[in-house]
């Protein structure tokens, strides 16, 4: 056996790329991939924290402090 | 294990692994079905570029349809926004709790009985377990001297020790306590500290528990002590660890992945996952309940803080203090440098040790709203790891399949976007980290052996084989003082892997 039958026989036929299997699996990974990259934009964006003012907290009835006359 | 546990393990054990398969089957499914409904083949005739009269590119505008870009992005955030609704959900329940039988720990439970009282101050005691250490054990202890606030007491929790190391902690002046026919190592001998240790601890009282081979940054112990301080809702603190300062590419791939950890966790605003082992803080009466809860409301020996059956002891304590109702947070100032795997071989039972336990944790607990952020956890990774897989397997069927190679502008796009994550996530730690990062394909095979990591540790679960780790029980590479000689710490590093290596 030659060198280029050898190869030729290991490789796949151009048709294998239409076949159901592959345009499936190719599908899915296109899909996977976006998805993970629409995850990683999210990790990119800073975050976001609402600042105290806008939360509009009520003062707690109790200290949360150690000291009973902490602030609340 | 208590007789509630043995079912509840083996009902679950095998769930995490079907649970990913029947995600994977679905996922075919409904391609298959898309693809019978619409036209979205892939395979259109590529477009032909003649580059300076030289030479041929092929290149092709193909993308997926707009409809399965939003769809597929759509599917991605429901996921993502359930796993944290179930996250937000527990610990919503937990911090209005007022059930003072099932959330024993709840911050309104431990306010109520403390409310209008003053306990006294804050007081941390510092316990480090260690089994023959001597080489490092002295450096530990001095970073623990060397904070801004200091400990109010060091106690070494000596176990088994052949060598010096209850010499050189008395040495430099802090307790030893030496454990007594302890034979389930770590977890072990800090249940038989702890139990002589906890009774006589107060509301303000707190414990450390810190490995013989950490270094804490300065500010830690005061920042703790200051939130303990002005909560006394609050059961524990975490470290947020980075990586040592170890050269190598094994080591940077470690380092960048740890500081993505930390950075996840500032932006959860400090809620933790895991209170990690090597550095965190509790309030002694958090540790007490959780004694008393187990073969109750929690599984382990009734009067034990740790449960000496789990292989992840820290992963089982966080999830112990989280049913309960326990208030925890990882503050940004609170860090630690843990150690990383020196090799291949000792990365992967590490890691493994980490999958397994983790699994075994949540299959001990089974499905509670504390576990369901643990559950959709693994699950993600399973399909993570299914995500990669077949990504590499279409790129070699492409490769050995195709005459030709084309470049699609559109999936080189989703690269840049991929690569601009990888090095902003680890932006602030130092060039290598960038330049790691910017390489992509490292770190993707990185995440490749976690994968497989994760499928080994599925599998031998779903299996029922025993996880057995002998003396790997404790994967510890040497750790050093930043300030210790050069040829101390090449010194200190011989002796540990050999060691772990069974040489000693």
């Amino acid at each position: 056996m030659n060198f280029i039958n050898f190869i030729e026989g290991v490789l796949l036929p151009e048709s294998f790329m239409e076949s159901r299997f592959f345009v499936i699996l190719a599908t899915l990974v296109a899909l996977n991939t976006v998805v993970y990259a629409a995850l990683s934009i999210v990790h990119v964006i800073p975050k976001w924290f609402k600042p105290s003012w806008l939360r509009g907290r009520r003062p707690r009835g109790v200290t949360r402090s150690i000291y009973p006359d902490g602030p609340k | 294990m208590t007789s509630w546990q043995k079912p509840k393990n083996r009902k679950y054990q095998g769930l995490i692994g079907l649970l990913v398969l029947l995600t994977v089957i679905g996922a075919f499914i409904v391609i298959s079905f898309t693809l019978q409904t619409n036209d979205v083949t892939l395979t259109q005739p590529p477009d032909e570029l003649l580059v300076f009269d030289l030479f041929t590119v092929s290149y092709s505008w193909q993308a997926p349809p707009l409809f399965a870009i939003i769809a597929a992005i759509a599917t991605g955030l429901v996921v993502v926004v359930t796993f944290v609704g179930l996250e937000l959900r527990d610990a919503n329940l937990s911090r209005r709790s007022h059930d003072s039988i099932h959330k024993k720990l709840s911050p309104w439970v431990l306010m109520e009985s403390t409310q209008g009282v003053f306990h006294g101050e804050v007081t941390l005691t510092a316990l480090i377990p260690a089994h023959n250490e001597e080489a490092l054990i002295g450096a530990t202890i001095r970073s623990l001297m060397d904070q801004d606030r200091k400990p109010d007491r060091v106690i070494v929790v000596a176990d088994n020790c052949s060598d010096g190391t209850v010499s050189v902690a008395k040495s430099l002046g802090v307790e030893v306590f030496e454990t007594v026919k302890n034979v389930d190592k770590k977890a072990g001998a800090l249940n038989q500290a702890l139990g002589t240790l906890l009774p006589s601890m107060g509301e303000n009282d707190t414990v450390m528990i810190m490995d013989a081979d950490t270094v804490l940054r300065q500010g830690f112990l005061a920042s703790a002590i200051k939130h303990f301080t002005d909560d006394r809702g609050l059961s524990a603190i975490g470290g947020l660890f980075f990586g040592e300062d170890r050269p190598g590419l094994l080591a940077q791939i470690q380092k960048n992945e740890y500081t993505r950890y930390s950075r996840e966790i500032n932006r959860r605003k400090g809620r933790v996952f895991v209170l990690t082992g090597t550095a965190s803080i509790f309030r002694a009466r958090a540790l007490r309940t959780v004694a008393e809860e187990r073969e109750n409301l929690l599984p382990g020996l009734k009067g034990q803080v740790y449960d000496t059956h789990a292989l992840t002891e820290d992963n089982e304590l966080t999830l112990a203090l989280k049913s309960l109702g326990a208030l925890m947070m990882s503050p940004a100032e609170c860090m630690v440098e843990t150690e990383l795997m020196p090799s291949l071989p000792t990365l992967w039972r590490q890691r493994l040790r980490w999958e397994r336990g983790a699994m075994e944790n949540i299959a001990t607990y089974g499905i509670t709203s504390t576990t369901a952020r643990y559950w959709s956890q693994q699950l993600g990774l399973g399909y993570s790891v299914f995500a990669l897989w077949t990504y590499f397997l279409l790129i070699v069927l492409q490769l050995i399949s195709s005459d030709v190679w084309i470049w699609y502008p559109f999936w080189i796009l989703m690269g840049a976007v991929f690569i601009a994550e990888k090095v902003w996530t680890v932006r602030n730690a130092g060039w290598k980290a960038r330049l790691l990062a910017s390489t992509l394909v490292i770190e993707l095979l990185y995440d490749t052996l976690l994968g497989i990591v994760f499928v080994k540790g599925t599998v031998d679960m779903a299996l029922g084989r025993k996880a057995n780790w002998g003396d790997e029980h404790k994967h510890k590479i040497p750790r050093h003082s930043s300030k210790e000689h050069p040829a101390a710490k090449h010194r200190s590093s011989e002796h540990r892997v050999a060691k772990r290596e069974g040489k000693h």
